[in-house]
């Protein structure tokens, strides 16, 4: 079985919203929706000793997902392979999930009606192909793969790096990771 | 564009198409099936971009089918600017046009039609040839702020420009005033893996700007100050003995005089100057200069600083030449042109211009590097030594402000029509006010375009063209690489878009040209260029379909076969080039188009230094403000200021305020940030307002926050060598705006 994760190398991030503007494009999403906004921490410091991150969002695919359980109508699930998604047609709407999400990676789509999130293309994804903010990625700032295969770029980045997990402490267990400076405090 | 369409389906072929966004001509694949684009995505096999699409290149299907898009030749029915318009037929405009432009030249010589362009997103061989078969020598670009004047001082000193980087075995890269981290995505993408495997990574730059973000040395410089840092590294790498006693003493002419030329330009002397420390200058110079191989970009940055520009580009080139980064492993080589395919010059019919039209170029008399005198004599080097010459569209071309002032002034002849092809020139060239009172002076506009620009809307004609993947594209650096990647069309043109090549062509025939333009489509353009390559193909889409590129094989120190392309045939570090066309053989110390030193009461007045004109995403120059998916980035025109300074001034983040030069102000909203010096203000290039009223005198708002109000054109902020305008290193003053000062006219 796969479990599928991503790795953030900011180090890498120049923070050109191409992803951004790839799921968009490619999810069709109206103009007040984004899945994976990227915010640029910085510059800190006072010129000229500055520091700047960039730091990629998405839903982080968490474990421990506080969404699936908020979720009254079942239509926030998890795959085996860690994918969360929401089925469409059992969404009310009722923003449990958006109240629940410590990520904010849950938005209303107010043109259908419901609520919808990053669900790593998972079209995609079935298709052997990567999700669409990867594939666009000059910087390969983004890297997907799974995290069950010891040979995957994930998992060795995961298991030989530093990579940190954005709100570790709330036990979410996202399967979103960033590698940082180690200078630079989240 | 949809992820609910099949691209398994029946009947879906795979186009290999390019961006055209910007002129790094990412590759793009796209699904195309009756004739319609479904999809489009990075291509995977392009060598640069490898599969990755910045911003701008996903949104070549909004681009594609916009409705804001001009889809018809369009006729001027009521007043200029009045946006009352007629649809016609291609026929009609263009034998209408013919028939002015006939007029004009029988009544004021052919040299009374200019031609007007802007980056590279056409086929502009065409235009020259167009141009020069009609006899007229005024065809410009606003290319003397990209890079051009840059290839031609350098082309001078060592025999072409090292735009070619040689990174993979790098152990160096300078960029000097370069931001790929939003203008070059697969730039920055090959810099970062470099990085990671030891590059040490210089950048030179006012702002802490997302590349600088990554560097291992940030040089937060005084804008228009870049000579004096140049000069200073040469000091050191000299006097400290860095530089390549071997390379200097066999292949350089000129060390001695250039030692003792900048034994006074010393880091003390250059650090109040350029606002950095002694150290940071010595320490740059010596990274530089010690870990080699190293490189220093292309880059556009000095082309933009007006009056320093030349000798800077002059100062600049000196130190890859001493320190034997040129045409080695690793460093930045000298490809020269193609003997291979047919390039771009050859295209252009040069020797179809009489040389008393020559003599007439607008601008030649006073900026002799990039118009006709400095491109005759080194095309005559580089034909010698090369054995063919750079594109002479770009590298050779009337001086754009002196154009519009012959427009309004009739000096030092009158020019009454002005064809503008994929520019607007309003937003992009220097001093708006001169530029648009020329653009609304002339007797006659015609403009080719996607968009109903401020500058198309006060023409009398405007033509559809066709975008990125309605055309093909051949890559090969203004024509001046030795390596070439194609791509080919993924359709047809939609609606009654056409080609610019059609344009220039289909125009010259109506004007008698027909024997000279063989070629019925551009693919046949293509293949002629294409065809001596020997891939035995029998089409240009075979040709992209089978092979796509054409890298020869490197050859380095080609030096030492056939020598530099100077009359000594070695690096001439004191330039007999320079010093033939009137021009300082060294490069002397000038200070920035405006400074406090030179002009003391301009800067009692504006005490802010302005740097403009720098590259950011979503956008790409003037363009693509009409797109919604990417708008929602930068909904609004943001300049930077550091907030120890705003706070001086009562401003805060979000506020609306003037930023105001001699030559006017513009509004836009203050963006307080750490990552600029508190005596530098920037504003981003471009801005105008597609959705407000497109007619005049409201022109969609393009003076209202357009950066090129502030630049300046003035014959004496110019380079004296090329002409190029000051977009940097100028004196401006910011305040908030208010109710009242609103209403002041300015």
């Amino acid at each position: 079985m796969a479990r599928y994760a991503m790795v953030m190398d900011t180090r890498r991030c120049v923070g050109c919203h191409s992803c951004t503007v790839a799921c968009r494009v490619h999810n069709e999403l109206p103009l007040d929706m984004i899945y994976n906004p990227v915010v640029t921490v910085g510059p800190t410091g006072v010129f000229p000793n500055v520091r700047m991150t960039n730091l990629p969002l998405i839903c982080m695919h968490c474990d421990n997902s506080p969404c699936v359980d908020a979720c009254p109508t079942g239509a926030s699930q998890q795959r085996p392979d860690g994918i969360v998604f929401v089925e469409e047609k059992k969404c009310i709407s009722c923003k449990a999930c958006v109240m629940a999400c410590p990520y904010g990676a849950r938005v209303p789509n107010h043109e259908k009606g419901t609520i919808q999130k990053c669900n790593f293309c998972m079209d995609r994804v079935d298709e052997g192909k990567l999700p669409h903010c990867v594939k666009t990625c000059h910087q390969k700032a983004r890297i997907f793969g799974d995290m069950d295969d010891p040979t995957s770029e994930v998992y060795k980045l995961v298991n030989n790096g530093y990579p940190v997990r954005l709100l570790g402490e709330l036990n979410t267990e996202p399967y979103v990771f960033y590698i940082v400076d180690s200078e630079v405090k989240l | 564009m949809s992820k609910n369409i099949d691209l398994q389906q029946e009947g879906i072929q795979v186009k290999k198409s390019a961006c055209y966004f910007c002129h790094q001509n990412c590759g793009v694949l796209a699904y195309v099936k009756d004739g319609k684009v479904l999809d489009i995505e990075g291509d995977p096999d392009f060598p640069t971009n490898q599969g990755g699409l910045c911003c701008r290149g996903n949104i070549a299907m909004d681009h594609l089918d916009h409705p804001a898009r001009v889809n018809f030749p369009l006729k001027r029915v009521g007043e200029r600017g009045a946006g009352q318009w007629q649809e016609i037929s291609w026929d009609q405009a263009l034998t209408e046009i013919a028939e002015k432009l006939a007029n004009i030249r029988d009544e004021f010589g052919a040299e009374a039609v200019a031609t007007a362009g802007g980056t590279q997103r056409t086929d502009d061989w065409a235009r020259r040839r167009f141009m020069n078969l009609f006899g007229s020598p005024n065809g410009f670009h606003n290319s003397h702020l990209c890079w051009i004047p840059t290839f031609m001082v350098e082309t001078a000193i060592y025999g072409w420009c090292p735009f070619d980087l040689d990174l993979g075995s790098s152990r160096c890269l300078v960029l000097w005033g370069q931001n790929p981290g939003v203008s070059g995505m697969p730039e920055i993408h090959h810099i970062m893996e470099l990085k990671e495997k030891g590059l040490k990574l210089i950048v030179i730059d006012p702002r802490y700007s997302e590349t600088a973000a990554k560097a291992d040395m940030w040089l937060p410089i005084r804008p228009g100050s870049d000579l004096a840092l140049a000069l200073a590294w040469l000091h050191v790498i000299i006097y400290e003995g860095l530089f390549d006693p071997e390379f200097t003493d066999e292949w350089c002419v000129g060390f001695g005089e250039l030692a003792e030329h900048v034994a006074d330009f010393s880091p003390e002397w250059a650090a109040p100057l350029t606002w950095l420390t002694e150290e940071q200058i010595r320490e740059s110079a010596i990274m530089y200069a010690s870990n080699k191989p190293g490189n220093i970009q292309w880059g556009t940055s000095i082309d933009q600083i007006g009056k320093p520009a030349g000798a800077a580009m002059h100062a600049r080139a000196l130190l890859r030449a001493i320190t034997g980064n040129l045409d080695v492993p690793g460093s930045d080589l000298l490809t020269g042109p193609s003997l291979e395919y047919v390039t771009d010059e050859e295209m252009e019919a040069n020797d179809q211009l009489p040389e008393e039209q020559k003599a007439k170029q607008i601008g030649s008399d006073k900026f002799k590097m990039v118009t006709w005198p400095g491109y005759s004599r080194i095309a005559e080097l580089t034909k010698e030594v090369w054995g063919k010459a750079p594109t002479a569209e770009w590298m050779c071309e009337a001086h754009p402000p002196s154009v519009f002032r012959a427009i309004l002034t009739e000096k030092p002849y009158p020019v009454k029509a002005l064809l503008v092809s994929a520019t607007n020139p309003i937003n992009s060239y220097g001093e708006t006010k001169l530029t648009l009172a020329a653009l609304k002076a002339v007797e006659f506009m015609v403009t080719c375009e996607y968009w109903l620009t401020p500058t198309a809307m006060l023409s009398d004609y405007v033509l559809p063209i066709a975008g990125a993947l309605e055309r093909p594209t051949i890559t090969s650096s203004y024509g001046c690489a030795d390596f070439l990647l194609a791509s080919q069309r993924a359709i047809q043109p939609m609606y009654e878009r056409r080609n610019d090549y059609n344009f220039w062509r289909d125009l010259g025939v109506k004007l008698g040209q027909k024997e000279m333009w063989p070629w019925e489509t551009v693919e046949d353009a293509y293949f002629a260029k294409i065809e001596p390559l020997g891939y035995g193909v029998e089409s240009y889409d075979e040709f992209v379909e089978n092979h796509r590129f054409h890298f020869p094989e490197r050859e380095y120190q080609k030096y030492k076969r056939i020598g530099f392309a100077t009359p000594s045939r070695k690096v001439e570090l004191y330039s007999s080039t320079l010093e033939a066309l009137g021009y300082p053989p060294l490069p002397p110390y000038i200070g920035p188009a405006e400074n406090e030193t030179d002009d003391p009461e301009i800067a009692a007045e504006y005490p802010f230094v302005l740097t403009t004109g720098g590259g950011h995403m979503p956008y790409h120059h003037s363009e693509h403000f009409q797109i919604k998916t990417l708008r929602f980035l930068s909904h609004e025109p943001y300049m930077s200021m550091n907030p120890a300074a705003a706070a001086k001034l009562s401003i805060e983040e979000g506020d609306w305020v003037w930023i105001e030069t001699k030559r006017g102000r513009i509004k836009q909203k203050a963006n307080l940030t750490q990552a600029i010096d508190p005596r530098v203000i920037f504003t981003p290039r471009g801005w105008w307002y597609p959705e407000r009223d497109m007619r005049d005198p409201e022109l969609g708002g393009c003076l209202e926050s357009n950066t090129n109000i502030l630049t300046s054109c003035d014959d004496d902020d110019c380079d004296p060598m090329s002409g190029s305008w000051a977009n940097r290193g100028l004196l401006c003053k910011v305040y908030k705006v208010t109710a009242e000062n609103e209403k002041e006219a300015k």
